[in-house]
């Protein structure tokens, strides 16, 4: 199968480089064309979201005290942004630097945290290196902030090149991390001042910055990775930053999540030629790979598995549900992603296939039952026979199940499955609209378009 | 890292367990069967007669697997009370030699760990120390990955369980002969030709339906599985869209048949001991359920993380290895008052040990050799291996293994299962006499 047409490529855009469409959205998409689309997705500050910001203020919990708040806030702006690729940047970041709210235990310090991968989400990757190194969520997380110089701590220099960087074992020595340890430490996290009712209130308090004790660095002499001398964490960011396997890993990693499974060399050295002439542009990393024939081609098509965030928050953006938000955060722990609270500093699944287990099967499905309920409470239940009529699908079975499946799961059904739905509404020739509202099997054909086997791949 | 590109790694071909399951999907008649009309009853789960079948191989031995994720501190759960170079190299993690709780030969387990100090008393526990392999990988995603494939080389390919699990496969085996407690297969269960269920729990284990519309309801599970069933059974449909759409689907149709196997099967279990509220011991709490349930149900896998001390280790490592040793402690006195203890053997691992000196942020940084404990049926008891010295160490600091870990699975599979180990492992290891 291949990707055929403009709508199917932007489609498949969609999928990859946002988080599903509605109808309207993607009548937006379609109007601006593929170029178009790309270009509007990489430059998010060109279009207004005040609609996602109003809707973020509007919670009664503040997401910097509270931890359900903190995660309805995310999960509410992946399903109203008008800027999907910077939300996608944001989660690629989340989870390229894996920190778990249980280690760290302050919603303020995540929500912080949060807040510097969207801002960076398309800048330069050595100055991304750098702030995330001197993060308070991470710097709590790998241990950074107990590194000293009377005892280093090894966690956050081996991540640091073994996850965020060159990847495991590449270029790098155990003594390497012993060096670049030793560079890093010193640093201490910086927090407010908290009044007497902040203190009884448990107020989480926010981070003001960073410092460096001279006391606890050690400014002795050191080599790593080539250079010697009395290194600091810059000296380490610059050197990781400036080495093609950085490149190439990070690219490959970026190459995995929008497009292909297995990116060659060839095309890793066109991101790695983007990285360096752009002086590492995370902004032209990814577009070199937009804009690439292989994100439209046979290999790119349909390997990827949605995680649970991409799943559950893409359907409920597809119907229009925002109003349904504060349900995902049960269903997606189901399905075993709670965002803020990865497995581990490696993060989540890449290739989408740790998702798929018998459970979370059964977990995707559940939820594909809970959200087209019959009678469900208003607002958290689709309603499928307003939907339907929205979407102009009254006529025919196979004109409903047709008209689903281009919203939900790209159109492509094959002849097989697309007469199983037929059939499931009762066939072709018997099909009546209002029969099947009373039977229940509008919603049904609904819930059975969010189990298909397609609706598991972007 | 952990389970990238894993199943791109190996072939699909279990297309032999999903013709059985089209068979079942197309014999279905217009009327609930009665393991739908029980689940529109508040997902209850249905008492049913134990099916021919499923008896043919009931009174198997059952294996049950602890991940210790995060590489466990060894030091500090066995610790060596004679040892003075631990004590000099710990200032501030050596454990008080008047609170541990003494084993033998100088060794005792942490203060926590009564649950597996009573098992040890009840003489069924077995600890073999110094647990390793040659050239030691510190990265966790590595190490890890080495322990499941028992390869130190290749670490891409199926795991040691899967591996024997397809040696010994049978056309008679049950859906639940392998079971994995969580929400994502550990590498130690890829299997070429068997499927592993995948459960949180039993009770999250169904599908939901409407009680309220049993036909509609019907109709949805059925057109559930034939649309899951397609791709996977389909090879032009699969090459047509490729591996990814015949993986969901398998798993899809998998999970369909395995719920309703779970609850047209399952024999009634009820807890005999008191399991502590956390998410480890009711993952023992379900695997008893399912080893009593007696679907023919041979290992049961349990993971649980946390271990990786960098910092905080006393209470951060107490907390661990009391919850672990609370939770095997309630299983054995669960399972012996089911008479089914002897039945069981459980084996503990965690992918490294740790750096014998302490860092500065009171706690340890990644190392090499730790205990494994086996613990149950037929073990015969007491230490196995030798403890390694911590003076006389690597380059690193780190502990020198006297033990291979593919010793220890070498026993288990021809002592526990009878299969020759070097057709699961790929070559020969000496193996240990843990079991009578």
């Amino acid at each position: 199968m291949a990707l055929d047409t403009e709508r199917q490529k932007i489609q498949h855009l969609l999928r990859r480089a946002g988080w599903g469409y509605s109808a309207s959205e993607l009548k937006e998409y379609l109007a601006l064309g593929l170029q178009g689309s790309i270009d509007r997705l990489l430059t998010p500050e060109s279009v207004d979201d005040s609609a996602t910001e109003a809707l973020v203020a509007g919670l009664t919990a503040d997401p910097y005290q509270n931890r359900a708040a903190l995660l309805t806030a995310w999960h509410l702006r992946i399903v109203s942004t008008k800027r999907p690729l910077l939300e996608r940047m944001t989660y690629f970041w989340h989870d390229h630097f894996a920190n778990s709210i249980d280690t760290v235990g302050s919603p303020a310090f995540m929500q912080v945290q949060n807040d510097l991968f969207r801002a960076r989400a398309f800048g330069r990757f050595d100055e991304m290196l750098t702030a995330v190194s001197r993060d308070p969520a991470m710097m709590v997380f790998l241990d950074n902030r107990l590194n000293v110089r009377s005892a280093p701590n090894e966690n956050y220099a081996r991540e640091l090149m073994e996850l965020h960087t060159l990847g495991e074992g590449n270029v790098y020595t155990e003594k390497d991390i012993q060096e670049a340890a030793r560079a890093l430490t010193g640093w201490r996290i910086t927090l407010e001042s908290l009044t007497k009712e902040q203190l009884e209130a448990k107020r989480f308090p926010l981070p003001t910055g960073v410092v460096l004790v001279p006391s606890r660095f050690d400014s002795g002499r050191k080599t790593f990775l080539g250079i010697t001398g009395n290194l600091n964490d810059q000296d380490i960011i610059r050197r990781l930053a400036s080495l093609p396997e950085t490149a190439e890993f990070v690219g490959a990693k970026l190459w995995r999540y929008f497009a292909v499974p297995d990116p060659t060399p060839e095309m890793l050295d066109r991101t790695t030629k983007a990285y360096f002439d752009s002086n590492y542009s995370m902004r032209e990393v990814v577009r070199t790979i937009l804009t690439s024939e292989e994100m439209y081609s046979d290999e790119a098509y349909r390997w990827r598995i949605k995680s649970p965030v991409e799943f559950v928050l893409g359907f409920l953006r597809s119907l229009g549900m925002v109003s349904a938000t504060g349900r995902a955060i049960s269903h997606t722990k189901a399905m075993n992603q709670v965002l803020y609270d990865p497995p581990g500093p490696q993060g989540w699944s890449k290739s989408g296939a740790g998702w798929i287990a018998s459970s979370t099967m059964l977990a995707r499905a559940n939820f594909a039952y809970d959200v087209t309920r019959l009678d469900g409470p208003q607002g958290q239940v689709v309603d499928a026979p307003a939907l339907l009529r929205t979407l102009g699908l009254t006529g025919s079975a196979g004109q409903i199940v047709d008209g689903l499946a281009d919203l939900l799961v790209g159109g492509d059904l094959d002849g097989e499955n697309r007469q199983t739905l037929i059939d499931y509404l009762g066939g072709e020739t018997h099909f009546n609209f209002a029969e099947a509202q009373r039977a229940g099997t509008l919603h049904g054909v609904l819930y059975l378009m969010l189990c298909m086997p397609l609706a598991h791949l972007a | 890292m952990p389970n990238d590109e894993t199943f791109f790694d190996r072939p699909i071909d279990r297309r032999s367990f999903i013709k059985g399951g089209m068979a079942f999907v197309s014999a279905a008649t217009a009327m609930p069967p009665a393991f739908l009309r029980a689940t529109f009853d508040d997902n209850s789960i249905p008492i049913a007669e134990v099916t021919t079948e499923a008896a043919a191989v009931i009174g198997r031995r059952v294996l049950v697997v602890l991940q210790m994720a995060g590489g466990n501190d060894g030091l500090n759960t066995v610790i060596p009370l004679n040892d003075r170079g631990y004590f000099s190299a710990r200032p501030v993690l050596a454990q008080n030699p008047e609170s541990t709780l003494p084993l033998e030969g100088g060794l005792a387990f942490n203060s926590v760990m009564t649950g597996m100090k009573r098992l040890w008393d009840e003489r069924r526990m077995a600890v073999i120390l110094g647990v390793g392999y040659p050239n030691p990988n510190r990265s966790h995603f590595r190490a890890m990955d080495i322990w499941h494939t028992a390869s130190t080389t290749d670490v891409t390919g199926n795991g040691w369980i899967g591996r024997l699990m397809d040696t010994t496969a049978h056309e008679k085996d049950s859906a639940w002969r392998v079971a994995n407690v969580g929400n994502e297969l550990p590498r130690s269960l890829f299997a070429d030709s068997v499927f592993v269920p995948t459960l949180s729990s039993i009770p999250s284990y169904v599908l939901s339906t409407d009680r309220r519309f049993p036909k509609d309801s019907y109709r949805r599970l059925q057109t559930f599985a034939q649309l899951n069933a397609r791709y996977a059974q389909d090879l032009a449909i699969q090459a047509e869209y490729g591996g990814s759409l015949a993986f969901v689907s398998q798993t899809g149709f998998e999970a369909y048949q395995s719920t309703v196997t779970l609850q047209t099967e399952a024999k009634s279990y009820e807890a005999k001991a008191i399991y502590p509220n956390n998410p480890l011991a009711q993952a023992f709490k379900t695997a008893a359920a399912l080893i009593m349930s007696r679907l023919g149900t041979g290992v049961v896998y349990i993971t649980t993380g946390g271990f990786d001390t960098h910092s905080g280790q006393i209470a951060g490592q107490a907390r661990l290895l009391q919850t672990v040793s609370d939770a095997v402690g309630t299983f054995y006195a669960d399972l012996a008052a089911q008479d089914a203890a002897d039945d069981v053997s459980t084996v503990m691992w965690t992918e490294f040990g740790r750096r014998v000196k302490e860092n500065g942020s009171g706690g340890t940084d990644h190392g090499t050799a730790t205990p494994m404990f086996v613990v149950g049926g037929g073990v015969t008891p007491g230490f196995y291996g030798d403890q390694p010295s911590t003076t006389s160490t690597d380059s690193n600091g780190d502990l020198k293994y006297t033990t291979d870990f593919r010793s220890v699975y070498a026993s288990i599979i021809e002592q526990r299962f009878g299969v020759d180990a070097t057709d699961v492992l790929g070559q020969s290891y000496r193996t240990l006499p843990l079991f009578a």
